[in-house]
Order: structure tokens, then C-alpha cells, then sequence
């Protein structure tokens, strides 16, 4: 080297060493800019002291220094990444941003995200334990302590279980942010009392790929796909918004293409390739034509049908007039969707055929890089709707894009749910209020219906939980909701787990304060990529304290005044259940560690992360820390990545003893089935009635691992639908919507209501200021044609819209996003407290109203709307807005899809120009005309009683949140119609 | 491709390794960034100073100095890009930065290094060679040049030219490309605007002295300050076009004069480049280092004669 040269080597070498010492302490050499370019993410070594300027002392430079602790967030079920950013001199959370340790959301979030610091600091939350000291609905509260409440609560439910009145114990649960905790609560007790809002949320969209996969859910490849295929009303509908379209954006980047079925102008929509805007029901037949083209025009992938479609059984079942052969299959195939005309979907959709001709192209040209998703929206909607996300997965399948770069995978593929400590046995009771005789084919609890079946007298409840969740409000039918809640002879006691006041909390006769994304443990994974990961939600200062070498054994010591967390609230209740362990109860949360002592969320934790997380425990020691340590310093872990068809792998050796094979390729084992830590839901196929199980598929003369189906083969005809007394249905098709125009008069339009808006989530958000400052109304959205028509003469106007059981009063929005025809209003709004409540509720979401039983029903009325207010914040004062919308699903009856179990949101409805005396927000709701509709949805029911094929209540192979035990799904003694 | 993707350390003389770690400097904003400044042996940059070079004076993107306007984005930007296409990639939003294009010559260099087959290696060292001639080597000497006379940056642009001059000679010897050294100009430079003449007009005279391809040399608002301070002439707040342009109006003769001084020198820097590289072996025929010597000595013919006129 010349001597005025640098000594280029030996400083490479230098750098290159220095690298690799940082990199070996599990720190970052390359700091700095992300590839976002937007935003420079705090290194992970400087995560305890993370420094920055106060912006609002400038020009003083004064430094702000933080601890960074991640969690995740608890508002949509998207799971993404949270940093807290805690303070070192107060201990207080300062605010959140995104972490980008999270490998779903990636350092990303939407508003949501960071409004929790709103949540956290909301002015109205519930702070300590209330005990009523009025009637029920008064609005007269006291104060209780924790014991109080425990001690109460305790007792009750142990009397119900001594005395066998396990059905009288539910917990409804509502976005549930984790995976089966509470499940596994409630097995704990020996009760099936797990209740869920999924059958108002996505029932039907589950239900169409639980019948082709045998689970429920899909997880597109959307980051590597040619063509982007979503029914959606607005990216899913809230759920995955950030993780998807963050991955959607990057397949756009790289030339792809999205298409957006919408009847609404949503903003995935305004930034689609194609926006088609259907008449509400007809996607199935948009879908299905999209499939006769793919057929007609010899792009099906025909060898992946062959392999992996269970095409021999349909033949069997419904062409034995056929050879069981291959072509006849195709031949038929082509025969049965030969109907499905761009023509007649043109018809059906009001979508210009040329136009549905264009896009069935783009379709086709994606080969196996198809991703698609069907959720809430049009499969949430309406009549059958489970045959949109079925006839959606259709198409994935007839490509081969099932699990391929950019295709659609089953969900478990992309999820991890790892197995904890303890895992108490199924219950030996049936729900019946939950999982009535009328459904055996509902993908999940009946929740909407559990007003009538309690005014029914099928049931009473001894004691109800809900936990964050507000059934009143979110419901259809919701004042029915408030009758049964407020007769003590049906609902015995009513325990709202919460944060904040709530439509349905008023009611209760214990509210109970629940923590925050930051006040609170639970784990979570969510399908967003073709990678397994699970995020840990841990409470920020109980972290931050133990940083600094405190001590922190109950959760309550971080949190504001009394909040806790679900996890130790139900370790303690389950104690106070079972005192002295002789329920049976008590060992399920007892410590392993120190037997006869409780359970702590450190040791419930640490054992599940050392035991069934595989590669945490590794990566944790590279690091010099426990697998618990290295969760809560990063707050997530990606377990695997490309995993790609899992359905072809194949089966181990030592999976295969003494195996039977079926004529159709199924393999039976009588292996037994291997230890697996991952318990992520999925269908559970039967046995061959010998002892084996089913394990596999045989293809191409190898045991391979199939799906979770009955056949292990993707499900194009079901065995299940069929046998369950819906042979019309075996195959995906058409099924014409409740609101289909030839079942609607004239002067009828149809109300979508299903849609959110991007920055809330029902009720859960709505104590976010910010939030609730750039969404806090839901106008009804009129054509400029149909505004003409009615009268309606500028937006703003107020309109009446009628439904079959009352009507209420909104503001119109006159637009062109809207299709001819169709309305629209979003839920989320129209909040609302009881007049003489003011000290309770959501001072800048809720107006005040007068509530009165009158003849012919209930008149709900705002009397006060919001405004300016006092408080400790002071932009309660700065509140510009009084408008907060209608509750608007108070006038929905009751919808059950007879199959899926869907409550079928849209609404034939008459609009009209508002009438004299008419008050905005003002609803009104005859709850014995809703009994009358439930009754004609009932009657269309097929229940087991009459139609199961083999004296059971319900398949055994399909998922089942809270699975009791096998003896429980015989058909009761004389069980038929009810 | 980033400067923080994880790599595989096939390049054990840490040849890559010290192009990342300059290339990060260039992104990565002090305080951060300490432990890779002190292992490549420089001092630490202040906030103010990075801020100053990389931001505000002098942002180090090919666009700018390639680019038929001096600006960035446009063709030249979408040029760059349009190598990561080629090769099949996503072109990351800022792909002619000139740490971006550092680190995915590091990234290609380091794959070409290691990869399994002849046919691998040579395709490798080719998409190398080509984002090093094409988009780097076109510019940056006369961007690291400029960066050399903010004091504190000037130790790192030395660096990183002798990196580079190493890589071009290393391309130069290279077996694995397939043509050796690509005989003639980059494409910006072949498609370069035509230089100064005497009858310019006067705004695209001010437009031509802002675009580095056009004139053959880089002007900084540092530049402006010095040439103000030296002449005695008010320098006002602006861009640099509307300094320059209320700078010739006060004393156009004394202005281009300068500016004529200041093109020569740059010049003589590039044949000053062009020698040590020979001196120190490193003695590939470096076309395009003489092109920009050529073109600031063009440019300071033509200005001198433009203020010879205004006397």
C-alpha cells in the first residue's frame, strides 16, 4: 500500500469484524433508515434509552428520554406491532408507534395503532370495579373492590357448576385479540359457555372455505400475486388492514393488478385496477362466471384439479350416470357451470358483460399467483352468502393457487397457536342456546339469537360475562337485546368485562375495568404472509418496572387505578370457584413450578415459550435470555417463512401403521396422532370407525397430508352439506339473496350496512380522540338518481329509511359511489347514552337520548347531542363536531342463514325524505315485530333432529370453538323441529 | 436491497463490507451510525455537517448529476431503476441514491462471490460491473470531489474514491466479465447535453451551470458562499440558479470569471484523479473520468470567454 494510501483491506476487515460483533450481541450495525424511507426505527440496543427532543420546547433543546417496549395492538384483529414509548422520569406511556421486530405488520400501522395512547389516557374510561346500587339500567353505580366482585362472582358460578347449571354460565366474548384463553377458561370450569360475535362478523366467510379446505379462513399471498381478488367492503373489512395492504401496495409496485367487488366506493376500491360495483347479492354469480371462463378458455390447471379435488367422490355422488373418469368430470364440470354466462352474471349484477368478460381475462392470466378474500361484506350480507368466499376459493382452486407464491393458502398454513401449560378436557355439556338443533351446520355460536331463545324459554343464564364487547349496540335487534338484559328471570346476572362504558354495560350489574393494549398479556398470530408468527401483548410499565429491577406480581400495580387484565382476573376467579381444588377446577390454573400455588402469567408464559414455540428457545439463548425475556424485549417471533403446500407434504413413515386406504385415495392410520405444539383451529376429519385416524391422502401412489376435509382432499362436493339435508348446495353455486330484486316491491332499495371506515372499530375505538375526530358520523349514501327520485335535494337533508320492524333518521349523502338502487350506512356510529347517565359513556362519541317504551314499540330519540366538555384532557373542550350518527342496526331483525348461521346484514328498506317532527338519530323499533321475522327465518331452517344423517347434533369434523366432549354431539332423546 | 440487509461474508477481505459501512454513511444519520464510522477509521460526522452534505448542498443522487436538468427524478433516475429491473428486482424508492447504489453493488459483488457456477459468477460480476460503470463510477468522483471541500467530509469522500478506483481496476482485471471493462462511455454520458458554447443564452446559461452534465463540474450553495465572500458581491437566499443569477447581475464579469476558475479546477481534479490512479497502479483507462476533465475544461474556456465580453 502507498504510503498516502488508506490500507483499503485492512479497513474492510476492521469494518467487517465490527459487523460481526455487533451482530453476534444480538444488536444492529446498520442502523438508520428502514426501508420504508418514511421513518428511521429506533435500533433495538437503544430500546432502554431511546432519546429524542421535545418538539414543543424548540428551539431549547430538551431531550425526552424513553424505554421502548413493545406490544401488540388490541383494536382490529390484524395483530400488528406496538412500541410504547415509556417514559423514564414518570413511568408513564408517552405514545406508540410501530415495531418493526413485528414481522406481520413490519414497523407499520394504521390510526389505530398509535390512537391507543387515546385509550389509555381517555378521560371516560372505567377505572375500578362498579357494583349496581339501583335497578337494573338505572345508572346508579358504587364502587366495589376486587374481592367484592370475586367473591360474588366466584360463588355463584360454583353453585351453577355443583348443581349442574353449567349452561347457565357464559362468556361472550367479543374481537377476541388472542387465541383461546378463554376457551380454555371455560373447559377449566367444565362449561361450554363460550360465546362469540362471529355470526354477525364473518361466519360466512368462513363458512365457504371451511367447506373446501376444512379451515376457515383464507391467508392470500397478496405481496407476490399477478392478480388481487377482493369481496370485500373495504380491505377486508378492517380485519388485516394494515398487514395486507401494506403487502397489496408491494404487489402493485411489481405490476399487479386488484380487483374490487364493492357495491360501494370504499377506498380499497378507489385504488383498484378494476372496481366492479355489483347488485348486492349477485358476487357469487360474478364469481361463477369468472369459473366457466377459466374452464371455456382451457386455463383451469386440470392437474392440480386431478390430484387434489375430490372430483371422483362427485361423480359417485352426483353423476353415477357418468364414468368415474377424469374426462367425464371435466365434461361435467363444463355442463354444470355452463349457465354461468357473462350474460346471465351481467343480468344478475347490473355489470356490464363486456366489462365482467375483461376481468374474467385478467383472472385467468394469473395462473397460480391468484390471491383473493371474501370477508364480511357480500358473504356477511346476504341469504347463502357463504357461497361467495366458497365460489371465491373456486377460482383459487380450479388455478392451483392454492398455497403457491402469491395463491391463497388455508389460514393454519400462515398461523401459530402454541400449546399451553395446562389443557383442560372438553366439557361434557352442550350449549343449546349457542349451538341450537336448528343449525348443525353454523360455523359458529348462534350469539344474535340469544335474545329469542331466551325469550323462547329454551334457557335462562345464571351468570353472563361479556368481555369487551357490547351486544346491544353491535347486534342486530339490539333493543331485544336490552329487554332480556334487563329481566333478571332471563339473565340472572350480567358481568361487563370492559374499558369503557358501553350500550350494553349500562345494563349490567357489575362493570369491571379491563386493561388496554398496553395493560394487559395475551398471545396472537394472525395469516399475512406464507409465515407462522406470534405477537405478545404484555402490559408496557409492568415491563419497563422489571427493566429496572422491580418486582411486578400482579398487573393491577402498573395499571390506571384498578384496571387488570383478563389473564390473572380469571386465574383468581377460577380460585375462587374452586378454593380448595376438589372441582377440579383449580389445577388448571395452579403453578407446575410450585404445586398448590397459583398460576402466574410469568410462569404461564415462560413455559409456553420454552416448550411450544419452536426456535424461540434458541434464538432467545443466542442472545443470553430466556425465551420469556426475549418476548417481552421484542414482542414478537417469526417461526417459519415459506412453507409453501403444506397439503403435499409427506407423511412420515412413523405416521403409518397398519394404514386402510378408501377406493377415493383417503388413508387411515392407526398410528397415533404425534405431539404437536401448534393447536392452531382447524377441521378435525373422522376416524374409519376401526380405531384409525385419518392421516393423509394418496397421490400419485405417496401418503400425502391432504386437508382436514372428510375426503382430505379439497371439498369441491360435500359430503357434509349434502348429508345434512342440503343436496342443492353440495356444490359452490348461486343462491339468490334475501335481497335479491325479484324478492323485493318496488318501491324497495336495498341498506348495506356492513362496512366500516378505516379508522374505527365498532365500539372498541371510539374512546380515541383522534379517531373519533376523523370519523364520528354515517350519513346514508344515495345515488344523485335515487336522491332525484325520492325528493332528497341536497346531501345533509334528513331521510327515514324503513325496515321490517321500524325506521330511523339520517342525514343523506348524495354521491356517485353508490350504486342505483342501493344505500349505505356505516356502522361504528350512533352512539348513545340514557338521558340521567351523564356520568357515564363517551363524552365525544355518545349523544344523550330518551329511551320510551310506547304503543307500538320503542322510540329512541336524541335529546342532547355532543359537545365541548371538561374534563382532565383538555381537547374535550376543543370538540368542533355534534353529529355522531344513528344506531342504526337497533332496526335490523334477526337474518339466520339457515346453513352458515349468518346473520344476513342488508336490509330491504323503503327511503324517504325525512317527516315533519322527524329528529336526526332518532330510531324506532317494534321488538314484537322482530320476534315475527325470526319466527319466518326459523321456519326455513333444516334441523338435525329431522336431517342428520347419523343421530348427531352437528358434524364432528367441522370447527368448533370450545369443542365439548364426543358423548355430547349424540342427538338428544325426541330431538326434532322445534 | 438496503444497507442493513443481512449478507452472507463470502468477501473475506471485507472489500464489500468497507463500500456498505461508506454507503451507509450516506444514510444513516448521526448519532447512529458512530460504530461504523469508527470502524472504517473516520471521525465521527456531526448532526449539523451530515445534514449540511447529504441534504441539504449536496444530495448524493445520480439524477442530479447525470440528469439533463440537474435534477432529481426524471429519466436518469428512472435509468437507474431500470437496472434493477433488468435483473428482475423491485427498484427500491430511492434506487440512485448513491448509498442505495453502493450497497446493491455490495450486495451483487458479494453474490457474484459467492455463487455456485461459472455461468452464476459471470452473470453477477456483469450486472456489477455494469451498475458500477453505469451509475457510480459516472458521477461520483466528481461528487466526492465537491464533498471533499466540506471540512469533516472530506476524509470519507477520500475513502471512498480510492474504494472505488480499486473496484474499477478490479473490474478492469476481472476474468469473470465477460467483455472485461466496458470499452466505451456510461449512457448518461454518451446522451450527455451538448456543452457550453459562446451563444448561450443567458437563462439557460444560469439553467446549464446548475446541472452538473452539462457543465462538466458540481456547484454548491458552499460554492456560492465562497465565490460571494471572495468577490465582494451580496449573496441572496434562494435556490441556487436565483443566487447565481443575482450574483452576475451585481458583477457578471467578476461572477464568470470565477465560475470559469472554478471549472478549471475542477478539471484539474479529474486529471489529478486520473494520475494517482496510474501512480498507484490502479490504471484502467479511465474514459470517463477524461470525459468529465474535458468537459469542466470546455466549460471554462467558454466561460472565460463570456466574461472577457463584459469587460
Amino acid at each position: 500500500v502507498p504510503e498516502h494510501q488508506p490500507d483499503l483491506t485492512a479497513l474492510g476487515q476492521r469494518v467487517s469484524a465490527a459487523r460481526a460483533a455487533t451482530e453476534a450481541r444480538g444488536e444492529t450495525f446498520y442502523q438508520g433508515a428502514s426501508g420504508t424511507l418514511l421513518a428511521a426505527f429506533p435500533p433495538i440496543e437503544r430500546w432502554d434509552d431511546w432519546v429524542e427532543l421535545d418538539s414543543r420546547a424548540w428551539p431549547e433543546r430538551v431531550e425526552h428520554h424513553s424505554m421502548l417496549v413493545p406490544t401488540t395492538c388490541f383494536n382490529c384483529e390484524s395483530a400488528c406491532g406496538l412500541l410504547a414509548y415509556v417514559d423514564r422520569q414518570t413511568l408513564t406511556v408517552r405514545k406508540f408507534e410501530g415495531n418493526p421486530e413485528h414481522p406481520g405488520s413490519r414497523g407499520r400501522n394504521c390510526a389505530k395503532g398509535p390512537s391507543t395512547i387515546n385509550q389509555v389516557t381517555d378521560p371516560d374510561r372505567i377505572l375500578y370495579p362498579l357494583r349496581r346500587a339501583g335497578k337494573r339500567g338505572e345508572g346508579k353505580w358504587e364502587r366495589v373492590s376486587w374481592d367484592e366482585a370475586l367473591d360474588a362472582l366466584g360463588a355463584r358460578i360454583r353453585a351453577a357448576i355443583v348443581e349442574e347449571r353449567q349452561n347457565e354460565i357464559m362468556i361472550h366474548i367479543g374481537r377476541p385479540g388472542e387465541d383461546g384463553y378463554t376457551e380454555r377458561v371455560l373447559a377449566s370450569w367444565g362449561v361450554d359457555g363460550h360465546n362469540s360475535h362471529t355470526n354477525v362478523c364473518s361466519s360466512g366467510g368462513r363458512t365457504g372455505f371451511q367447506f373446501w379446505t376444512g379451515i376457515d379462513r383464507p391467508s392470500p399471498d397478496h405481496a407476490n400475486a399477478k392478480v388481487i381478488y377482493l369481496i370485500s367492503a373495504h380491505l377486508e373489512t378492517g380485519h388485516y388492514f394494515n398487514p395486507h395492504a401494506q403487502r397489496i401496495t408491494e404487489a402493485r409496485s411489481k405490476g399487479a393488478k386488484v380487483i374490487v367487488l364493492d357495491t360501494r366506493l370504499s377506498n380499497t376500491a378507489t385504488h383498484a385496477d378494476y372496481w366492479l360495483s355489483p347488485q348486492p347479492g349477485s358476487e357469487a354469480a360474478i364469481n361463477l362466471s369468472i369459473v366457466r371462463h377459466i374452464i371455456e378458455t382451457g386455463r383451469a390447471n386440470w392437474a392440480f384439479v386431478h390430484d387434489w379435488w375430490n372430483w371422483e367422490e362427485y361423480l359417485s355422488a352426483c353423476r353415477p350416470d357418468l364414468p368415474g373418469t377424469f374426462e367425464a368430470f371435466q365434461e361435467a364440470m363444463t355442463e354444470l357451470y355452463s349457465p354461468f354466462t357473462f350474460e346471465m352474471a351481467a343480468a344478475e349484477s347490473g355489470i356490464d358483460a363486456a366489462v365482467l368478460a375483461e376481468v374474467a381475462e385478467v383472472v385467468a392470466g394469473a395462473g397460480t399467483a391468484f390471491s383473493c378474500h371474501s370477508w364480511r361484506s357480500a358473504a356477511a350480507g346476504n341469504l347463502g352468502g357463504w357461497q361467495v368466499s366458497r365460489t371465491a376459493f373456486f377460482i383459487a382452486a380450479l388455478l392451483g393457487a392454492v398455497a403457491t407464491p402469491g395463491g391463497t393458502f388455508p389460514n393454519a398454513y400462515n398461523k401459530f397457536v402454541p400449546k399451553p401449560i395446562h389443557t383442560p378436557p372438553h366439557p361434557h355439556v352442550w350449549q343449546e342456546l349457542s349451538w341450537p338443533l336448528e343449525f348443525p351446520l353454523a360455523q359458529n355460536e348462534m350469539s344474535f339469537l340469544l335474545p329469542h331463545f331466551l325469550k323462547d324459554g329454551r334457557g335462562r343464564l345464571d351468570t353472563y360475562f361479556t368481555r369487551v364487547y357490547n351486544p346491544v349496540w353491535t347486534n342486530p335487534d339490539g333493543l331485544s337485546w336490552m329487554e332480556v338484559l334487563t329481566d333478571e328471570d332471563k339473565i340472572g346476572c350480567y358481568v361487563a368485562l370492559t374499558p369503557t362504558w358501553n350500550e350494553s354495560a349500562y345494563f349490567a350489574d357489575w362493570v369491571l375495568p379491563m386493561g388496554h393494549a398496553s395493560e394487559r398479556h395475551d398471545t396472537h398470530s394472525y395469516e399475512q404472509y406464507d409465515g407462522q408468527w406470534i405477537g405478545f401483548r404484555q402490559p408496557v410499565l409492568r415491563t419497563a418496572r422489571q427493566r429496572l429491577g422491580e418486582t411486578v406480581a400482579d398487573t393491577r400495580q402498573v395499571n390506571p387505578g384498578e384496571v387488570w387484565e383478563e389473564n390473572e382476573l380469571w386465574i383468581e376467579l377460577s380460585w375462587r370457584i374452586d378454593p380448595d381444588g376438589s372441582l377440579g377446577i383449580r389445577r388448571h390454573h395452579e403453578s407446575r413450578e410450585r404445586p398448590g400455588e397459583k398460576l402466574t402469567v410469568d410462569e404461564y408464559y415462560g413455559w409456553m415459550f420454552e416448550h411450544s414455540v419452536p426456535g424461540l428457545p434458541e434464538a432467545a439463548a443466542r442472545e443470553g435470555l430466556t425465551p420469556l425475556a426475549y418476548m417481552r424485549r421484542y414482542g414478537a417471533f417469526e417461526i417459519t417463512r415459506g412453507e409453501g403446500q403444506l397439503f403435499a407434504s409427506e407423511v412420515p413413515a412413523e405416521e403409518l401403521e397398519d394404514i386402510a386406504v378408501t377406493p377415493t385415495g383417503r388413508v387411515y392410520t392407526a398410528a397415533p396422532l404425534p405431539e404437536s405444539p401448534d393447536i392452531c383451529p382447524k377441521g378435525a376429519p373422522e376416524g374409519d370407525g376401526t380405531g384409525r385416524r385419518a392421516v393423509g391422502v394418496m397421490v400419485d401412489g405417496t401418503v400425502r397430508r391432504g386437508f382436514p376435509t372428510p375426503s382430505g382432499l379439497l371439498e369441491f362436493y360435500s359430503s357434509t352439506i349434502a348429508g345434512w339435508g342440503w343436496p342443492e348446495h353440495a356444490v359452490p353455486g348461486y343462491i339468490r339473496s334475501h335481497v335479491h330484486p325479484d324478492r323485493m316491491d318496488a318501491d324497495q332499495m336495498v341498506l348495506i350496512s356492513t362496512f366500516r371506515l378505516p379508522t374505527q372499530i365498532h365500539t372498541r375505538s371510539a374512546n380515541s380522540k383522534w379517531l373519533d375526530e376523523l370519523a364520528h358520523t354515517n350519513p346514508v349514501w344515495v345515488h344523485p338518481s335515487d336522491a332525484s327520485r325520492l325528493g332528497i335535494a341536497r346531501t345533509g337533508d334528513l331521510v327515514r329509511v324503513e325496515t321490517a320492524i321500524g325506521h330511523f333518521v339520517a342525514k343523506a349523502w348524495i354521491t356517485e359511489g353508490i350504486r342505483p338502487g342501493v344505500v349505505a350506512c356505516s356502522h361504528h356510529m350512533g352512539r348513545w347514552r340514557l338521558t340521567g347517565h351523564d356520568h357515564v359513556g363517551s363524552g365525544g362519541m355518545m349523544a344523550t337520548v330518551d329511551l320510551t317504551k310506547e304503543p307500538g314499540g320503542w322510540a329512541l330519540r336524541p335529546r342532547r347531542r355532543v359537545a365541548p366538555y371538561r374534563s382532565d384532557d383538555p381537547d374535550t373542550m376543543r370538540i368542533w363536531w355534534s353529529d355522531t350518527g344513528v344506531h342504526q342496526n337497533l332496526t335490523f331483525p334477526v337474518h339466520p342463514d339457515p346453513i352458515s348461521g349468518m346473520h344476513c346484514w342488508h336490509q330491504a328498506v323503503r327511503v324517504e325524505p325525512a317527516r315533519p317532527g322527524d329528529v336526526h338519530g332518532d330510531v324506532a323499533v317494534d321488538t314484537d315485530r322482530a320476534r315475527q321475522i325470526y319466527a319466518e327465518w326459523m321456519a326455513a331452517t333444516r334441523p338435525a333432529g329431522s336431517h342428520s344423517p347419523d343421530g348427531t347434533r352437528r358434524p364432528t369434523w367441522l370447527m368448533r370453538p370450545l369443542r365439548p366432549s364426543a358423548d355430547t354431539f349424540a342427538l338428544p332423546s325426541g330431538a326434532g323441529r322445534s | 436491497v438496503t444497507t442493513t440487509a443481512a449478507q452472507p461474508l463470502a468477501d473475506t477481505t471485507g472489500r464489500f463490507e468497507l463500500l456498505r459501512a461508506l454507503a451507509a454513511t450516506t444514510v444513516v444519520a448521526p448519532p447512529l451510525g458512530l460504530a461504523i464510522t469508527e470502524a472504517a477509521g473516520l471521525p465521527a460526522w456531526s448532526p449539523e455537517l451530515h445534514t449540511r452534505v447529504f441534504v441539504l448542498e449536496l444530495p448524493p443522487y445520480a439524477s442530479i448529476h447525470l440528469g439533463q436538468e440537474g435534477k432529481l427524478g426524471g429519466e436518469a433516475a428512472d435509468r437507474v431503476a431500470g437496472t434493477w429491473r433488468a435483473l428482475g428486482l423491485v427498484p427500491p424508492a430511492d434506487a440512485d441514491h448513491l448509498g442505495t447504489l453502493l450497497a446493491f453493488y455490495a450486495h451483487l459483488g458479494e453474490a457474484s462471490v459467492a455463487a455456485a457456477t461459472d455461468a452464476a459468477r459471470s452473470r453477477l460480476a456483469h450486472a456489477a460491473a455494469a451498475v458500477l460503470f453505469e451509475h457510480i463510477w459516472s458521477w461520483a468522483p466528481g461528487y466526492l470531489d465537491a464533498a471533499s471541500d466540506y471540512p469533516g467530509a472530506d476524509r470519507w469522500a477520500g475513502l471512498l474514491l480510492a474504494a472505488l478506483r480499486r473496484e474499477v481496476e478490479h473490474a478492469a482485471r476481472a476474468t469473470s466479465l465477460p467483455a472485461g471493462l466496458p470499452a466505451g462511455l456510461p449512457a448518461a454520458l454518451r446522451l450527455a447535453p451538448a456543452p457550453l458554447t459562446g451563444d448561450i443564452g443567458y437563462p439557460e446559461l444560469l439553467d446549464a451551470l446548475v446541472t452538473p452534465v452539462r457543465t462538466g463540474f458540481v456547484l454548491t450553495q458552499g460554492d456560492l458562499s465562497d465565490a460571494a465572500g471572495a468577490l465582494g458581491v451580496g449573496r441572496r437566499r434562494g435556490e441556487r440558479r436565483y443566487v447565481l443569477s443575482a450574483m452576475i447581475e451585481q458583477d457578471p464579469a467578476a461572477v464568470l470569471s470565477w465560475l470559469s476558475a472554478h471549472a478549471l479546477r475542477s478539471a484539474g481534479r479529474h486529471r489529478r484523479n486520473i494520475d494517482e490512479a496510474r501512480e498507484t497502479g490502479n490504471g484502467a483507462d479511465d474514459v470517463t473520468t477524461g470525459w468529465w476533465a474535458e468537459r469542466a475544461a470546455s466549460s471554462a474556456t467558454v466561460l472565460a470567454s463570456l466574461a472577457a465580453a463584459c469587460h
